[in-house]
């Protein structure tokens, strides 16, 4: 508990120093939230500039700093330029639609490499081991943004499936059953695409594992001592080949936030990503950095979580 | 340790056979990868038929030329008008066959050099937190949250306003390679850390340390082999999303610059909604990449294997 | 009981400016009531707030749900009367009389007024809000003075003659009084009308109001039964009942939403979804039409700023010119746009129909040419490299937005075209306010490929671009005066046809200043990318034009020739 208490104190200064870092780094980019209307002939540098001192642009960093910091305490993580509102709205609005998206996709995946990968290392050199290395190198190769696209194509070709949003219209006049399946039939392609992308990486680290647990002294004695196959597999050597696996298990927690941004944006799903994005390019800077702090977060809690995991599994690890 | 020699054959093999159609790129591509034949943008691969037991090539105005091998220095081309492109053409009229080849050679050259950068800082820097644990375990962990977290964009455009218009193609490529590469150790660091936790509590390493062992011997000796398939297992999935990576630095200015190719510019182009449905040829690095990995993951096992026994 | 009583209340004060009511009666135009369109926008409003939103998703929500003054009819790119039934001239030109509907209701039932008028041009002017249309309302560099002269009348005095004010009108929405006023006193106009504003709190006086709006995904517009426009048959306007805006998130999915018929309408397609739309279009029951080349110019600007330290060449005349002559603008239309665009040869495009010079086409392209006029300038060759008369190579860089593979592929073209006379191009994409901040700030290119768009069909909005002070004068914004003479002659003739009302003596000053333009190249004119369309083959009424919104600039005139099933009339 205090190794617990000692990281999460250990994560406020990342925190801060994530904070700092991304000020900074935003500082250095060129082009601001207002540069884009500098295009527009119809308006004037002078209104610019006024835009620009209202929105405190011109203040030195460590006003602006000081400013964030204030807002962030009063729990507005901030002020959104371009939506001229608080950011913490703007975010928690968004947030369940990506949480709803990764956790499931996550979840799907895992499901699906560990027995993947098992199945994969237990056939090891043989055919089935090579076709199924061979279509997730395929997978590995195709970034996941041409996979949506594929996807996507692929729904608008067959009907099958809607293409973007997570609710038809109507969705206020549907009973539980229809929002459910309505949902649901949103979420299959873009949760798809980010299963795809999550698959190959997960189903390598677990075949790598378990040809690692096969391959020791221990699984040898353990088959002569006649345990059966499936029952070593899971039992015995999915548990030995974990380490790493936990690790990973780590990163996919820590990620659920920033795992799906792009595919959010490519397949229409309305979660962070689009806001980020759009924000991203914008430096709409305040909403840029409540996600980057979230994530950070996250990432942090995933970390710790995967540590306290790490030791759980192997009492051989003191971690102090 | 015993290794069965034969199995890094199929694997070297191969990878061998990738890497020299991309160095002998100029002498096997047809054309050259920043030749446009404005009157064929978008043109389907062509159809290739044989006629007494000569290749013809069909050019898309639907007239036939026999294929010529090894002119002008090239292994084989087709006299103008005619031409011939195995992969079909981009939205310039260029090959996609040529710039295939020619474009390996950056992608393969970023995606090893800079998966070996991650996995060389991530293999030390994660043996070190693991094996010292304590207050430089927290700092490089900590460390590696923070450069997982903090908004490289930024970073990176600011990078490219200091940096002069015209970058030179070794500039470039050390570059792709020194941010793709130095941004990317957190992974294989904490993947490694973990192993090293378990690994340095293991009998044979603490009777070491019994018999006086140092902590750099014992790391080399020890701790570092059991390392081994995480890092190979990395290699294997950070090479392909390395190669792939280039796109996202090429949108910040960063990356190779036109009409140089690169499988991930060529990709960035198929990434869009008319190709994936009407010109689908675009799609060749994606499908190129997959025996190059296949090649890279046969020879992790190979590297890794005893044989199994199941 | 709450309606009844705002009613009361209505009533008695609208004394401001009553009388029946008077309805804009459009005589040609029929349809019939009912049904609901699907329109997938790009992204998602970022605000309601008229005075404050900038991104131009946003203003097209606002456009649907706010009316202004006097309107551009989008297709006829003409003026005609909105809220402000008529007006009048002073013969000076510089005080326009505007006299407003009477009897008009706001879309929460409130009577709109000669009040309103002035509270939003108060608002539009104020210097503390700094809003990004002030600046059309001070021509000359003065403000606009806005007088109510009476209940139903209004007075705008503008500080220096201005050829067609009344286009001014256009696109400020007339804000609410009774709704913004608190806030405006509080100084929290600018928080005002946001996403989470309730949309009983959001009105306007365009043919929807809002009715929900899901955060992300959706925002539904439902009729304004207030709507002051009505058919030949008597039939208020709007005929669709509802406006579903949903956000598609990129421009690939508005084309796969599109296609798969759940948005009705699509504006601005790329010329190669457009192909794949064509192509499915009998089969899904839509139609794609190519209205020919819009308001959009894309250029190439040469960097003219002698203390930028960029090479000597970027301004030599001769120079510009061989490099304008060597493009194949042909084949820019025909490789990155599958035709759908138009050569240019005057930085005016062809869809500004009342003020391009047509006489100015495109220049043949010409190796040769090109290589006469670099000869005659004093460059000469070396082993197949263009040197510059100092006999320094001849190398420069195009600067272009990244995210835009149109333009990287033009400017993949260009360099291509200029190796043929031995120039080295190098193509740098930038993401789009890197490249911003060098061509606009710092200075720091050789040339950059850059598409504007003229706003308005008319050269006043335009006169930041063409004058040597604009901030929009792209091959050189550090100069505040001309520094060249030609720059000089351009300042004169903008400024004097700005202030002329007759539209020959005006057109005739115009192209002198494209001639000019052309003349001296400081920027190389490539294409105009034409305007393409879609909507269902069903949807009455629509007439997609040259000019922003494209397809739903006429919203309020939509209507479904047959009702889809379940479906309420």
């Amino acid at each position: 508990m205090r190794y617990a208490a000692r990281r999460l104190l250990h994560s406020l200064v990342l925190l801060i120093g994530v904070s700092l870092l991304s000020f900074l780094f935003a500082n250095l980019a060129p082009g601001d939230y207002f540069s884009a209307m500098q295009t527009d002939p119809r308006i004037s540098a002078e209104t610019i500039a006024g835009l620009r001192a209202r929105a405190g642009l011109d203040q030195p960093l460590p006003v602006r700093y000081a400013g964030w910091a204030e807002s962030m305490l009063r729990g507005d993580f901030g002020y959104s330029l371009a939506y001229n509102s608080p950011v913490a709205p703007l975010v928690w609005e968004r947030i369940r639609a990506t949480l709803l998206l990764t956790g499931t996709a996550t979840f799907v995946a895992w499901l699906l490499a560990i027995p993947l990968g098992i199945w994969s290392a237990a056939h090891y050199g043989g055919w089935r081991d090579h076709a199924l290395n061979a279509a997730l190198s395929l997978l590995l190769a195709v970034p996941d943004l041409v996979l949506a696209i594929v996807l996507l194509a692929g729904a608008v070709e067959t009907g099958w499936l809607p293409v973007g949003g997570i609710t038809s219209p109507g969705w206020d006049i549907m009973d539980a059953a229809a929002r459910l399946r309505d949902i649901l039939s949103h979420l299959a392609l873009p949760a798809g695409v980010l299963v795809l992308g999550m698959l190959p990486v997960l189903t390598r680290h677990v075949r790598a594992g378990m040809l690692e647990a096969l391959r020791s002294p221990f699984a040898l004695n353990a088959r002569a001592q006649g345990i059966p196959r499936r029952r070593l597999l899971f039992h015995h050597l999915l548990p030995a080949a974990a380490n790493p696996l936990v690790s990973l298990f780590g990163f996919s927690l820590g990620t659920l936030l920033s795992a799906s941004l792009l595919v959010e944006v490519v397949t229409g799903w309305p979660g962070l990503g689009p806001l980020f994005l759009d924000a991203i390019m914008g430096r709409d800077f305040a909403l840029v950095l409540a996600v980057v702090m979230l994530s950070t977060a996250l990432l942090a809690a995933g970390n710790l979580a995967a540590d306290l995991l790490l030791y759980r599994l192997d009492p051989r690890i003191r971690v102090q | 340790m015993m290794r069965d020699l034969r199995r890094f054959w199929p694997p070297l093999v191969l990878l061998a056979a990738f890497h020299a159609a991309v160095v002998l790129a100029g002498f096997l591509a047809p054309y050259d990868y920043a030749e446009q034949h404005r009157d064929f943008p978008y043109a389907p691969p062509s159809r290739i038929h044989l006629v007494h037991l000569r290749p013809y090539a069909e050019s898309p105005d639907g007239k036939s030329y026999p294929i010529e091998f090894l002119v002008h220095g090239r292994l084989f081309g087709v006299r103008p008008p005619g031409v011939v492109f195995l992969l079909g053409t981009d939205g310039s009229g260029r090959d996609v066959f040529s710039r295939l080849l020619y474009g390996g050679r950056v992608s393969l050259l970023t995606g090893l050099a800079a998966a070996l950068l991650s996995l060389v800082l991530g293999t030390a820097l994660g043996t070190i937190a693991g094996f010292f644990g304590g207050w430089p375990d927290q700092l490089l962990m900590r460390g590696g949250e923070l450069m997982m977290a903090l908004p490289w964009f930024y970073l990176l455009l600011a990078v490219r306003a200091f940096l002069p218009l015209h970058i030179s193609a070794v500039e470039a490529f050390a570059l792709l390679i020194a941010i793709i590469g130095g941004i990317g150790w957190v992974r294989p660091a904490r993947l490694v850390r973990g192993v090293v936790l378990a690994g340095r509590e293991n009998g044979f390493v603490q009777a070491a340390r019994g018999f006086g062992a140092g902590s750099p011997y014992l790391i080399r000796r020890h701790v570092l082999p059991l390392t081994f398939p995480v890092v190979l297992t990395q290699a294997t999935v950070l090479i392909p999303q390395y190669i792939l990576a280039e796109v996202t630095l090429s949108f910040l200015g960063l990356g190779v610059g036109e009409p140089v190719p690169s499988w991930g510019n060529m990709l960035a182009e198929a990434r869009q909604y008319h190709t994936i449905v009407e010109h689908t040829w675009l799609l060749a690095p994606a499908i190129a990449i997959v025996p190059l990995l296949l090649g890279f993951l046969l020879l992790a096992d190979a590297l890794s294997g005893q044989q199994v026994s199941t | 009981m709450f309606r009844y009583s705002t009613f009361a209340l209505a009533l008695v004060v609208s004394a401001l400016c009553a009388g029946a009511e008077d309805l804009l009666v459009l005589q040609d135009l029929s349809g019939r009531q009912g049904g609901r369109l699907v329109y997938a926008q790009r992204s998602e409003p970022k605000t309601f707030n008229p005075i404050f939103a900038a991104d131009s998703v946003s203003r097209e929500a606002i456009g649907m749900m706010m009316a202004d003054l006097v309107h551009i009819n989008r297709y006829t790119q003409r003026t005609e009367p909105a809220l402000a039934k008529s007006w009048t001239v002073s013969p000076d030109g510089r005080r326009y009389a505007l006299e407003l509907r009477r009897g008009i209701r706001f879309s929460d039932g409130q009577p709109f007024s000669a009040d309103d008028v002035v509270f939003s041009f108060r608002v539009y002017l104020d210097t503390a809000l700094d809003s990004p249309q002030r600046d059309l309302l001070m021509p000359g560099g003065k403000p606009i003075v806005v007088k109510k002269v009476g209940d139903c009348r209004v007075e705008f005095d503008l500080p220096v003659r201005y050829a067609a004010a009344e286009r001014l009108f256009d696109g400020f929405a007339i804000l609410p009084r009774h709704l913004l006023e608190p806030a405006y006193k509080t100084g929290k106009l600018a928080e005002a009308w946001g996403l989470r504003t309730p949309p009983a709190a959001i009105t306007g006086l365009g043919p929807f109001r809002l009715k929900q709006n899901i955060p992300g995904q959706r925002l539904v517009l439902e009729r304004n039964p207030y709507y002051w426009k009505a058919d030949k048959n008597g039939i208020r306007l709007p005929y669709l009942n509802e406006v579903d805006l949903t956000q598609a998130g990129s421009e690939d999915m508005q084309v796969l939403r599109f296609e798969s018929g759940e948005s009705d309408v699509i504006r601005r397609v790329g010329a190669h979804d457009f192909a794949v739309l064509e192509k499915e279009s009998r089969r899904r029951g839509y139609t794609v039409s190519d209205l020919g080349p819009g308001m959009e110019y894309t250029s190439l600007y040469f960097n003219l700023d002698p203390a930028a330290g960029r090479p000597g060449f970027l301004r030599r005349r001769s120079f510009r010119q061989a490099v304008s002559t060597a493009i194949d603008r042909n084949a820019l239309v025909r490789l990155v746009y599958g035709g759908h665009a138009a050569p240019l040869g005057t930085p005016v495009p062809p869809g500004n129909k009342a003020w391009v010079d047509a006489s100015l086409r495109p220049p043949v392209p010409s190796v040769s040419a090109a290589r006469a006029l670099l000869s005659s300038g004093g460059f000469k060759w070396s082993g197949g490299n263009l040197l510059d008369p100092a006999g320094k190579r001849v190398e420069f860089s195009i600067i272009t937005s990244a995210g835009n593979d149109d333009r990287v592929q033009m400017a993949t073209l260009i360099q291509a075209d200029l190796k043929e006379l031995g120039i080295q191009v190098d193509v740098v994409p930038l993401e789009f306010r890197s490249l911003l901040d060098r061509v606009l700030r710092t200075h720091q290119f050789d040339t950059a490929l850059m598409s504007m768009a003229d706003g308005d069909a008319d050269p006043n909005p335009d006169m930041n671009t063409w004058m040597s002070d604009g901030g929009n004068h792209l091959w050189n914004t550090a100069e505040k005066s001309p520094s060249m003479p030609w720059e000089a002659e351009i300042d004169r003739l903008m400024r004097q046809q700005m202030t002329v009302p007759d539209y020959a003596r005006r057109k005739k000053m115009y192209d002198l200043v494209q001639q000019i333009l052309m003349e001296h190249m400081p920027l190389v004119p490539l294409v105009s990318p034409d305007i393409l369309v879609g909507a269902k083959r069903n949807l009455g009424n629509f007439r997609p034009a040259l000019m922003d919104h494209y397809t739903l600039w006429n919203i309020e005139e939509l209507y479904w020739r047959e009702l889809r099933t379940g479906e309420r009339p």
